[in-house]
Formats: C-alpha cells, sequence, structure tokens
C-alpha cells in the first residue's frame, strides 16, 4: 500500500522528495454537459508502447499514441523506474491502461464516446516542466478530437 | 477537463491537480486488482464523479483497499532455486541454467495469458540477453557502448522472470515476486552487481538506480535527479 507511514524511511523519504509546488495557476475546466455525452480520452505515464514503436529513453519526454483500432492486449512497457510492481500489469493491461473497461462504459452508455487516439508518456527521471511541450502538443490533438475529459492514470 | 488517480497522496497534495483520486494501491497498481472488472469500475467511478465538482483543486480519498495476497499464502514458485546452478562457476553457466529452468514456465505463462507477453522490448531472444549479460558480468565489465541496449535487456530479463514465476494458477503478491526476483534468483544476484558497479562509477552512477530496485538494494539508490531538460542529460 502506498500509505507513507507503511513503507521503510527511505522510500518515505524517496516519494517525499518528488512533492514540488503546483505548476502555476489552477487550470480549472468547469463541467459543462453530463458523462453520458462526454468524450474520454486515457492518458497513461506508465512508459506503454507496442512493439514496432520506439521504446522509452532513459529520460524521455516524448509520448506513444494508441490508437482506439489497436489491440491493447499487445502494449508493452519501458519505463525507466524499477520502483514499481510490474507483476499486476503482466496480468492484465486494464490495470495500468483501463480501457476495456472505457469500452464496457461506452457501450453501456455511461460515457458518450471514446477517443480516437489515446497516449502514453514514460514518468520518470524529469522534471515537470520537460513534459511540456509535449504535454501541450498532446492537448492539442485532444481538442482537435473534439475530447471533453482526460483519464489519467500513473505508476 | 481531466481527472485521474494518485498513488502518492503527499505528491498530489503539493501539485494540486485539478481533481484527483487518491487510492491506497501499490506502485504499478493504479486500478488496484488485475482481473477484477467490478473492483476497476468501482475505482473508475470515483474518478469520474470527481467531473462533476464545481471547485478545486480536488483530491479525495478512495476508500477501498485491494485485498493483497499475504506473502506467506501467495502461490509457489514453480522453479527451486538449487544450490546445482550456483556452483557453476562463470555468471554465464549460472545464467544458461537458469534460463533454462525459466523457459517452460514462461512458456506456460504466455499460454496461460493467450499469448500476451511483455517480452520483446529488446527485440532479442532471451538467450542472447543472458549470454551478453553473464559475458559483461565475467569480465567485470560495464555495457558502457550501449547503455540504451542494456536497458532495455534488463527490462526483458526481469519481465521474462515475472512472467515464468507467475505461469502457475494462483493468488500472487507483487512483494514476494519482488522477494524472489531479486533474493533468490542468479539474475537479481547479477543485476544487484551491475547496481554496485554502476553506483561505484561516478559518470554512470546515475544509471544504478534503473538497474536494481530500492527494496531490493535495501535502501535509497540515488538523491533524487532534477533533469530540467533533454541536453543536459546528455552532457
Amino acid at each position: 500500500m502506498v500509505r507513507l507511514a507503511d513503507l521503510p524511511e527511505y522510500e518515505r523519504h524517496h516519494l517525499l522528495e518528488k512533492n514540488m509546488p503546483p505548476l502555476g495557476p489552477l487550470p480549472w475546466s468547469n463541467n459543462t454537459k453530463p458523462l453520458a455525452e462526454k468524450r474520454i480520452a486515457l492518458i497513461t505515464t506508465a512508459g506503454l508502447h507496442f512493439r514496432g514503436d520506439d521504446a522509452f529513453d532513459f529520460a524521455d519526454p516524448t509520448f506513444r499514441a494508441i490508437s482506439i483500432d489497436d489491440d491493447a492486449n499487445d502494449l508493452i512497457m519501458s519505463h525507466s523506474s524499477a520502483n514499481f510492481d510490474r507483476s499486476g500489469f503482466v496480468e492484465d493491461v486494464n490495470l495500468v491502461f483501463p480501457i476495456n473497461r472505457f469500452q464496457e462504459l461506452l457501450a453501456d452508455k455511461t460515457i458518450g464516446s471514446l477517443a480516437d487516439v489515446h497516449y502514453s508518456f514514460m514518468g520518470a527521471g524529469l522534471m515537470p516542466k520537460v513534459y511540456e511541450k509535449n504535454a501541450m502538443q498532446v492537448a492539442s490533438l485532444l481538442k482537435q478530437d473534439q475530447v471533453d475529459a482526460v483519464f489519467l492514470t500513473p505508476v | 477537463m481531466t481527472t485521474g488517480i494518485s498513488l502518492v497522496r503527499e505528491n498530489a497534495q503539493s501539485m494540486q491537480p485539478p481533481r484527483s483520486l487518491w487510492v491506497p494501491f501499490p506502485l504499478g497498481r493504479p486500478l488496484g486488482k488485475p482481473n477484477d472488472k467490478a473492483f476497476q469500475h468501482r475505482v473508475i467511478a470515483a474518478a469520474l464523479a470527481l467531473l462533476e465538482r464545481t471547485a478545486g483543486p480536488v483530491l479525495e480519498d478512495y476508500p477501498e483497499d485491494a485485498p493483497s495476497v499475504r506473502i506467506e499464502e501467495s502461490a509457489a514458485c514453480p522453479v527451486s532455486f538449487g544450490n546445482t546452478q550456483a556452483q557453476e562457476n562463470t555468471w554465464t553457466a549460472r545464467f544458461q541454467d537458469e534460463l533454462t529452468q525459466m523457459q517452460p514456465w514462461y512458456e506456460l505463462g504466455k499460454r496461460k495469458r493467450r499469448g500476451r507477453s511483455l517480452v520483446g522490448v529488446a527485440d532479442e531472444p532471451m538467450e542472447n540477453i543472458f549470454s551478453k549479460l553473464g559475458e559483461l558480468l565475467d569480465k567485470k565489465a560495464l555495457p558502457t557502448a550501449d547503455l540504451k541496449w542494456f536497458k532495455l535487456a534488463i527490462e526483458d530479463a526481469k519481465v521474462f522472470y515475472i512472467e515464468a514465476l507467475t505461469a502457475q494458477p494462483g493468488e500472487y503478491s507483487a512483494q514476494a515476486i519482488e522477494q524472489i526476483l531479486w533474493h533468490k534468483t542468479q539474475l537479481g544476484a547479477g543485476l544487484k552487481v551491475f547496481y554496485q558497479r554502476f553506483a561505484a562509477t561516478p559518470k554512470l552512477a546515475i544509471m544504478a538506480r534503473m538497474v536494481a530496485s530500492r527494496e531490493a538494494i535495501g535502501g535509497s539508490t540515488g538523491e533524487e535527479i532534477e533533469i530540467n531538460d533533454i541536453t543536459q542529460k546528455e552532457e
């Protein structure tokens, strides 16, 4: 469990070192439509990609695109951190990238639609501002795809 | 607008994303439980509900723990890491022995997962990866000429073992798998040697933390590094 009180001192110290101030003024968006009408995209920082894609480098702010037509079971991982569990992702891609769960939400009309393309970053080794250029590009692509909301998953 | 999962509450509290659901799950498991649709749907519903909030930042605590398997109740490891392989004189020989033991369990695990495997980031046969890693260890060398290959090779080697170790049906504790990998296998022992060598080489010390986990080393694998731009890391 990631309750700091349950972790060894070295782990607690390391995780607390990752605290940092907000990146700027709160980027708040008001909710303008019901969930059943929203178009949703997934973004993960798990370092996922397909075999034919470039693997992520040691510290790498670039992103990989995951089409809704791709088979998510073919996703692999080239994350630089040695400090998180991979055995759960071995068992189930949805544990990290819950695309099948969102397809089920689409089928039962809980959400309006799913984006054509979803995105994977590799969250390790770089300060947040290094990701800004690529994050802005993804934001622009999401706007083009008329995405209303993004569901974010870390590892 | 965004909503999402946060695994370390203190980090989310400091950075203040607009809407975030803190979950009490292990790092690497943001949705809590593999192959449990109902559980994953409950987590997703809680995160999506935050989209309705009218003011933020919102940091909500998810109330349900992912029931974790106790180490002592975790399914038995299929491979016996006996003394015979440890008696081989070279890393290369010990790695090849262990790989031979692991191979059928990896294949079984892959069949059990209907062909799904995470192995392949290095795009190289596992036998070659283990040969090269063994040779480097036997020569007391570091892969300075091809660090990128090394990163992908050890990722493949570790995930190959994880898939082999979890090949038999059963509930696995992530912690138990980690302990077997790092403390019972020749691969774990070899990677810890690489860790020590990288850590002792000033220009390459930054690599050490990628080779072995803090749990494997039993402590910090280096202070937090603040790389502010990509050109800086290449200097």
